[in-house]
């Protein structure tokens, strides 16, 4: 039984967990499946650990839930993949991949 | 039979994400989708990424959840008396101790096969199914002659899978639904007393999960 995919990925749990409809990734638009394969292939290539991309994705996504405030409408927070591409830019300055 | 499309979805299947609902306006998507291309743009001429790679990245991942995950639970219930009584008592909380979860408000519940009782599940609506120890579920699962036939028929159903119980094992089917998606914790197989929980775990086939086979 091998499989293709990394389970540190695929089974992130909590805030960071892949947004599934059962089981099924859910991508609305080409952009979000795009960054997802980006920030997956450089991770497979050794760039870095999961962990890390994980721990600045989490970090995206608490930092945008604590500046909206405890009765933020939820349409008004970045959405999963918007949280994920602001934590792979900052990633890469810091991996100093920088767009300069 | 009733067809996928007429019955109420609502309780079988979980609500959308709503971290997925955020609705982009066009201005908004494509800024978005500027900044990646960006990223794509640069890594790519960096030599980091290929596109062809990227195509295929994502597809990888969304056909290729498998059920190893329920495989390591039943390996650990055949191991660990403690832990079978727990997954059998509470699958959720118990799974949940080996690091699977990911559910959003369904439960998880494991029925036990015994020399005596034989279990299979069936989702008579739709295909809902324990996905965070299973993964995907196989296209017969969807099929509409599984999902009426096994309720109705569940020994013939069986046999045309290869499966040929003797006429006193009873065969109870469990029908999944948006808050209860069930799981088959097989018999462990003879002779496999040596092997240990890893070698354990790569016997368990997703069929013998679902009930149409045995581990």
């Amino acid at each position: 039984m091998s499989r293709l995919t990394n389970p540190h990925i695929a089974e992130m749990t909590g805030l960071a967990s892949l947004p599934r409809s059962s089981g099924e990734l859910v991508f609305h638009d080409p952009w979000e499946r795009r960054v997802f394969a980006l920030a997956v292939s450089l991770c497979d290539q050794g760039y870095y650990q999961w962990d890390e991309f994980r721990d600045y994705l989490i970090a995206e996504i608490v930092t945008a839930e604590k500046a909206a405030g405890p009765n933020a409408d939820l349409a008004s927070l970045p959405s999963y993949y918007e949280s994920w591409l602001a934590a792979f830019e900052k990633l890469l300055a810091k991996k100093g991949m920088t767009l300069a | 039979m009733s067809t996928e499309h007429d019955h109420d979805h609502s309780r079988h299947t979980a609500g959308p994400d709503p971290r997925t609902v955020k609705h982009h306006t066009q201005e908004q998507t494509q800024v978005l989708e500027d900044r990646v291309k960006k990223l794509e743009a640069l890594l790519v001429a960096k030599g980091l990424v290929s596109s062809v790679t990227l195509d295929k990245m994502a597809d990888i991942y969304e056909h290729d959840l498998g059920p190893m995950n329920g495989a390591r639970v039943v390996a650990r219930a055949w191991v660990d008396p403690a832990y079978k009584s727990r997954l059998l008592t509470n699958a959720t909380a118990a799974i949940g101790e080996l690091g699977f979860g990911g559910l959003q408000g369904e439960h998880l519940v494991v029925v036990e096969n015994t020399p005596k009782v034989h279990n299979v599940v069936v989702c008579t609506l739709c295909s809902c199914y324990p996905w965070p120890v299973l993964g995907l579920p196989p296209t017969w699962y969807k099929s509409a002659p599984y999902r009426s036939r096994v309720v109705i028929d569940p020994r013939s159903v069986l046999q045309e899978f290869g499966l040929n119980l003797g006429e006193s094992v009873e065969i109870r089917v469990w029908d999944s639904s948006a808050e209860l998606r069930y799981m088959v914790l097989p018999e462990r197989p003879v002779g496999t007393e040596r092997l240990d929980e890893e070698e354990l775990a790569k016997l368990v086939s997703r069929d013998a999960m679902v009930g149409v086979a045995k581990a």
